[in-house]
């Protein structure tokens, strides 16, 4: 963001939460945000010393789910986390990836993160050089324009569904909750997209998932594909080819749905790193819509909550079984 | 090579009559971004953008290219020779930096002694029109690397926009001859020209960053144990976004596809990026972390490559910067590495 | 595995069905036995379980251009395994629904519980599962080699 990000308080209150973690040596390394080096960018940052922690900063940017970083850690971590990455943290928690002892939560509630694709579409491919959060607003500049957008209508699909946005667990938590988001029905959209027929869902499919280049960047920003060796590099067997061949593809994809099911917290990590502005969330969202219909199951909630593929009941759904 | 010019309204009939006689291959518009793909009427072509998404190295090579493909049934037992290019192609509108990016990966596949005939038969079956940049972006640092926003590298023709029409600076023998069988090009007179050096001047000026890249390499020489890495490499998610989208990135894979009797050998992309990449038979990989993997990356580009071809292997087109989806910025890198 | 030298009225589904060694396998071994008549378009792979299908097996099969899928199991409570079942059926839910949702054909793949002593329900199976395939002809949709 230019100059300053948005909300002072909250950015002061998260530089001196990480100052005094450090310099009570409560936390070896904090993970945290600092200013990205271009218009409406933030990104990752790790600090282990209290002065950097002058760095940190929280704004609409702020989009990535840090969680990400906490795989294979031996240190005390802080980390700045909004309501979906903390969501993701007690999925982390819930198969050992982490204990709930190792990582200090700054949690953040959190009111949307802003799209940066769709500020592209309405701005035609019009670079940003400077922007600016002002309240409910984006103030854009550019060369020979200047846009005000209201940033609600540009904020990330799955902030706009989003029905945790105060952390559910935290050890600290940063400014005061916000209001959730009640009501809606989050998967209306999925709903609307089952209701077409079987033919128009293959050909969005294809068509969308033809300009998947296979980089792995969905998988890589993941916070819980963490396989030593994701299934795609198996050789013996190999269950997909290398190629950008559509059928592998969409088996990838399926399969990588299907690997998340009932640990997918629709972070939307995956959809905001796809270079090629794929809609994964098409595909994903599904999947969490039936674990939590038919098993009445929510990842990220609580940690002790059983998986629901780990487990089962008597009487679970079985019309589809001859 | 002397300067022509053509007349904006006169360009659309341009490529139409080249469309009859080649393949075309423009920039056109797709949702949000710019995508390289064949055009079969002038119109389509679109000449306002900034870049496309994917660089289109994809033209010489493809990120999946059928090698040879083989039949072991009884009725067609054999092989199948490579398919190489028929049509002669045209690559219209792209940029200096990519056209530039050519030359670089022309050192890797056809300058060595393994000549690699795909990628070979492709250029010579191809003329470059490139489109000068008449305002960079804020990502570009073309001119770090030798390279300029109407750089002449790698192209046949450059056509810069100075208004109502195109000056087009004739660079090889066979730009020269695609003009003369035109008829909507004339001589550029001395006012299109002071349009042009007025535009040139402007461009090039307004490239902000900068950085030696000599240094940098120098830097590097004598960075390799550096715990530098560490901190760099922290928040790399190890996808292979920034290597697919590089203009110059070349590394591969060959694979074969097997159903039954019947097979493909396939050259596909592969990333320095993968943990895979350097795995070897035995278990043991000499990249184990993505430390090793963005130090190699860095190295390759500004040190490596120069150390065998005396260029960074880096036309700054600026697409790494803008697709990381941590936003791992290649410049602050390159500035970290000349304060160490 | 496709025929493309066969003509199109001369074609056969080829449904792969993975059957439980315990009761699937063994109720479509009574039919066999009994010799009860039904369509020869199934190719077997017995596993110990179907606990022990991993989704991948299916998207396989479609890939390499099965016509058809089925995966047939122990009833629950009868798991050789206590548990086995439950938890593929759980799975096999949340796969057969997002298969549909991704546009793949209802009728390719089918799931179902065969006890060993249902010999006459397996073949009444096999020939249901037949037709549904039957109709909506060669798979194309996720075959590889459609695709290049």
């Amino acid at each position: 963001m230019n100059g300053d990000d948005l909300m002072p308080d909250i950015s002061t209150m998260i530089r001196d939460t990480a100052r005094k973690l450090l310099e009570e040596k409560k936390v070896d390394l904090v993970i945290g945000f600092e200013k990205g080096t271009l218009p409406l960018r933030s990104t990752p940052c790790f600090i282990r010393n209290s002065k950097e922690a002058e760095k940190l900063v929280w704004n609409a940017s702020c989009e990535n789910n840090l969680a990400r970083y906490l795989r294979k850690r031996q240190e005390k971590i802080g980390i700045v986390a909004k309501g979906c990455d903390v969501r993701s943290i007690v999925e982390l928690i819930k198969e050992k990836q982490l204990t709930r002892e190792q990582v200090f939560i700054i949690g953040i509630p959190c009111n949307g993160m802003v799209d940066r694709k769709k500020i592209d579409l309405k701005l035609n491919g019009r670079e940003i050089l400077e922007a600016e959060e002002k309240d409910a607003t984006l103030i854009l500049k550019g060369y020979n324009f200047t846009e005000t957008l209201d940033k609600e209508e540009f904020l990330h699909d799955s902030c706009r569904t989003c029905k945790y946005r105060n952390p559910v667990i935290y050890d600290v938590l940063i400014g005061n909750k916000v209001a959730e988001n009640e009501g809606t029905d989050e998967y209306e959209e999925i709903r609307q997209f089952e209701a077409k027929s079987a033919d128009e869902r293959w050909q969005f499919f294809t068509e969308e998932f033809s300009q998947c280049i296979r980089c792995y960047a969905c998988r890589n920003a993941c916070p819980l594909c963490y396989c030593q060796e994701c299934f795609v590099d198996n050789s013996q067997p190999q269950w997909i080819g290398k190629t950008t061949n559509l059928s592998d593809t969409l088996i990838f994809h399926v399969v990588r749905a299907l690997h998340a099911a009932g640990r997918c917290v629709d972070c939307g990590a995956c959809d905001r790193a796809c270079p090629m502005g794929i809609d994964i969330r098409k595909l994903t969202r599904k999947v969490q819509m039936d674990v939590k219909q038919l098993f009445h199951y929510e990842a990220g909630i609580s940690v002790d909550d059983i998986p629901p593929l780990a487990t089962f009941n008597l009487d679970d759904p079985q019309e589809f079984i001859k | 090579m002397k300067e022509m010019k053509i007349a904006k309204n006169d360009l659309v009939s341009f490529l139409d009559t080249l469309i009859t006689e080649y393949e075309v291959f423009a920039p056109v518009k797709k949702d949000s971004s710019v995508v390289f793909q064949e055009i079969y009427s002038g119109s389509e072509a679109l000449l306002d953008y900034s870049n496309s998404q994917k660089p289109p190295k994809e033209m010489f090579f493809p990120q999946k290219e059928r090698l040879f493909s083989y039949d072991l049934s009884p009725k067609k037992a054999g092989i199948e020779e490579p398919l190489l290019a028929e049509k002669q192609r045209i690559i219209f509108g792209i940029r200096p930096c990519d056209a530039r990016s050519f030359v670089l990966l022309d050192r890797v596949f056809s300058g060595g002694v393994y000549k690699d005939i795909y990628y070979i038969d492709k250029r010579k079956k191809t003329l470059v029109i490139a489109l000068g940049c008449n305002r960079p972006k804020s990502t570009c640092f073309c001119t770090s690397l030798g390279g300029g926003p109407f750089s002449q590298e790698g192209s046949d023709l450059l056509l810069i926009d100075i208004g109502q029409e195109y000056v087009v600076q004739v660079i090889t023998d066979k730009g020269e001859e695609l003009i003369k069988k035109h008829k909507e090009f004339m001589e550029a007179d001395e006012q299109s020209l002071f349009s042009m050096r007025k535009v040139v001047d402007t461009a090039e000026a307004s490239i902000k960053f900068r950085v030696d890249v000599w240094k940098v390499k120098e830097k590097l020489d004598g960075m390799f144990d550096d715990p530098f890495w560490d901190l760099v490499s922290e928040k790399c998610l190890g996808c292979s976004a920034c290597t697919y989208l590089c203009p110059t990135c070349h590394c591969f894979d060959v694979v074969d596809e097997v159903i039954g009797q019947r097979g493909e050998r396939i050259r596909i992309w592969d990333s320095c990026a993968f943990p895979n990449f350097t795995l070897q038979t035995s278990g043991f990989n000499p990249r184990p972390t993505i430390k090793e993997r963005v130090r190699q990356r860095i190295m390759h580009k500004f040190k490596y490559f120069v150390d065998n071809y005396g260029v960074a292997a880096c036309v700054g087109c600026g697409r790494c910067i803008r697709e990381c989806p941590v936003n791992l910025d290649i410049r602050a890198v390159l500035n970290s590495i000349l304060e160490r | 595995m496709q025929d493309l030298d066969k003509k199109a009225d001369e074609w056969e589904p080829k449904i792969i069905a993975f059957l439980c060694n315990w009761c699937s396998y063994a109720g479509a071994d009574l039919a066999g036995v009994s010799r009860i008549q039904y369509p020869p378009t199934i190719r077997v792979i017995r596993v110990p379980c179907s606990g022990r299908i991993n989704p991948l097996f299916i998207l396989r099969c479609l890939q390499s251009g099965a016509d058809g899928v089925l995966v047939s199991g122990c009833h629950p409570g009868d798991c050789h395994y206590t548990s086995g079942n439950y938890v593929a059926r759980r799975k096999f839910a949340i796969l057969n629904n997002l298969l549909e949702y991704l546009g793949i054909e209802k009728g390719r793949v089918h799931f179902a519980w065969v006890s060993a002593s249902e010999g006459g329900k397996f073949a009444e199976l096999i020939k249901e599962v037949t037709e549904e395939v039957r109709v909506l002809g060669p798979a194309r949709r996720l075959v590889k080699s459609e695709w290049r």
